[in-house]
């Protein structure tokens, strides 16, 4: 049975690594509202209340990790019921009624870990395995174009198309840095964390216009092209196939024009296989190789943090994207949040190896515990826009030129 | 067949996990698809020619077949000679 443990929690891992990146963005981006930002913050206001739960995904529970025949640990996460039709395939048994977690666990002890992996990505699942290495680089640079003058005092315009954390985080940092920022979704799907977590929504996507757009629309996907075609930055999460669906081409766009950078924020990467595969927090927290060394210095496997691999790269994604505008140069940039863990765990490791190998042994020993009580969600400081409110201002004036 | 098998077309360059079936013969290009590709490529019929597209899920009327292509090509996908349809499926976040 977890037993409660005194206060405090133990301090999330990485969470130093986290305000380095902050600090350093606030720096060279002469910030002052980035500057009063701080790492623990960012990553753990979502989950203040939360308990660290070994190898169940804290919060909502969604992932889950589960030993495999070979030994290894397999990671999991079902948050949409169009997966769990999935998991007759995923175990190549038609009869498995795979609802609950039991069954589901049963049937992964069955399967080498390296095998539900490939399966599970050929099927679109959020997957991992506590023993991979990282598909892609954390940060590529995709593609450059070409360069933009812009005049002193341009106030920057961010569309931000990416859904639920890590690309919201990024387009909030931005609006943070004085970018105007407007966030697009699609009628037919919202973010789906305006339903799940409605208190993490309106924190990473206060002061963003909002727009909702018609993808099956000609019209709407033209004006919301010209949209693009007049910003400074996009950031995106989707798979190739979806932003080709949606009528959009990033290479295009980049390439002509000027100064545009595009940040694709993706699970494993967003070039070659890698960017059809589905990547979530917690599983890409796990290919990350966070579990595993957690395992490694406490004994214990199981979730490190809240969707960790979420906020290390929302704040990464923005500190590219910022360095990137300032250069002028237009660029795509792809961010694999499992490739953002293992370098933040590396370069923590090498910055200071005693520090997280005693935060990860803290947290893989504290199953039962609260997330850091002394963690506070910030409190808003601009209005969060009703769904759609800015549609007409943004795509009604541009589909008329 | 079994779900989770994956299926190659003799017809063309689609690739597809089985994820629902039944006794029927399931077919892409208007050949029969199976686990290895014949050494000489079947033709293309010309009713099954519509080609398929990458993570999409295509299903027969009686939702006893669902195919979710992993490599798309020119035929397109058919189980006993009736076509298949893409599922109506939702764009997925690459990453939340």
């Amino acid at each position: 049975m977890p037993t409660e443990r005194a206060f405090p929690g133990p301090a999330i891992p990485l969470a130093r690594w986290a305000d380095r990146q902050i600090k350093a963005m606030a720096a060279t981006h002469v910030s002052a509202a980035i500057s009063v930002l701080d790492g623990a913050t960012l990553m753990g206001e979502r989950s203040a209340g939360y308990r660290i739960n070994g190898r169940i995904s804290a919060g909502l529970g969604g992932s889950h990790l589960m030993p495999t025949r070979d030994g290894g640990w397999f990671a999991l996460t079902l948050i949409r019921d169009v997966d769990r039709e999935l998991l007759p395939a995923l175990f190549g048994n038609a009869d498995i009624e795979a609802l609950d977690w039991d069954t589901i666990a049963a049937a992964v002890l069955q399967h080498d870990c390296a095998d539900l992996v490939a399966t599970g990505r050929a099927l679109g699942l959020p997957v991992a395995s506590a023993d991979e290495k990282p598909a892609s680089p954390p940060v590529e640079m995709m593609l450059r174009g070409e360069w933009r003058e812009r005049p002193a005092g341009h106030r920057p315009l961010v569309i931000d198309m990416s859904a639920i954390w890590a690309g919201p985080l990024a387009g909030h940092l931005l609006w943070q840095a004085g970018m105007t920022v407007v966030k697009v979704e699609s009628r037919s799907r919202p973010d789906l964390i305006r339903r799940d977590d409605p208190a993490t929504f309106e924190r990473i996507n206060q002061g963003k216009a909002s727009l909702l757009v018609d993808f099956a629309s000609d019209t709407e996907k033209a004006a919301l092209i010209a949209l693009i075609r007049r910003a400074d930055v996009v950031i995106e999460s989707s798979r190739p196939r979806a932003l080709r669906h949606l009528g959009i081409d990033a290479e295009l766009l980049v390439r002509e024009v000027p100064g545009l950078v595009w940040l694709s924020v993706t699970g494993h990467g967003a070039s070659g296989d890698a960017a059809n595969w589905v990547g979530i927090g917690n599983d890409c927290g796990v290919a990350g190789g966070l579990s595993r060394a957690m395992a490694d210095v406490s004994g214990e496997i199981g979730y490190v943090g809240d969707a960790i691999a979420d906020p290390l790269t929302g704040i990464i994604a923005a500190r590219e994207g910022l360095d990137a505008y300032r250069s002028g140069l237009a660029q795509r940039i792809g961010l694999s949040m499992s490739a953002v863990t293992a370098m933040a765990l590396a370069e923590e490791r090498a910055h200071d190896r005693a520090a997280i190998d005693a935060e990860l042994r803290a947290w893989g020993t504290a199953t039962g515990c609260p997330f850091p009580p002394q963690v506070r969600p910030r409190v808003l400081q601009a209005q969060v826009r009703p769904v759609g409110a800015d549609t007409t201002r943004y795509l009604g004036e541009f589909a008329r030129c | 067949m079994k779900p989770g098998t994956r299926l190659k077309s003799a017809a063309c360059d689609t690739e597809v996990m089985v994820i629902r079936s039944a006794d029927g013969q399931i077919e892409c290009g208007g050949s029969p698809m199976g686990e290895t590709k014949p050494a000489e490529p079947a033709p293309l019929a010309a009713d099954f020619s519509a080609g398929t597209l990458m993570g999409k899920r295509y299903v027969d009327s009686d939702g006893k077949y669902e195919l979710l292509c992993v490599k798309p090509g020119k035929g397109s996908l058919g189980v006993d000679g009736a076509a298949l349809v893409v599922k109506d499926a939702k764009p997925l976040p690459a990453s939340d």
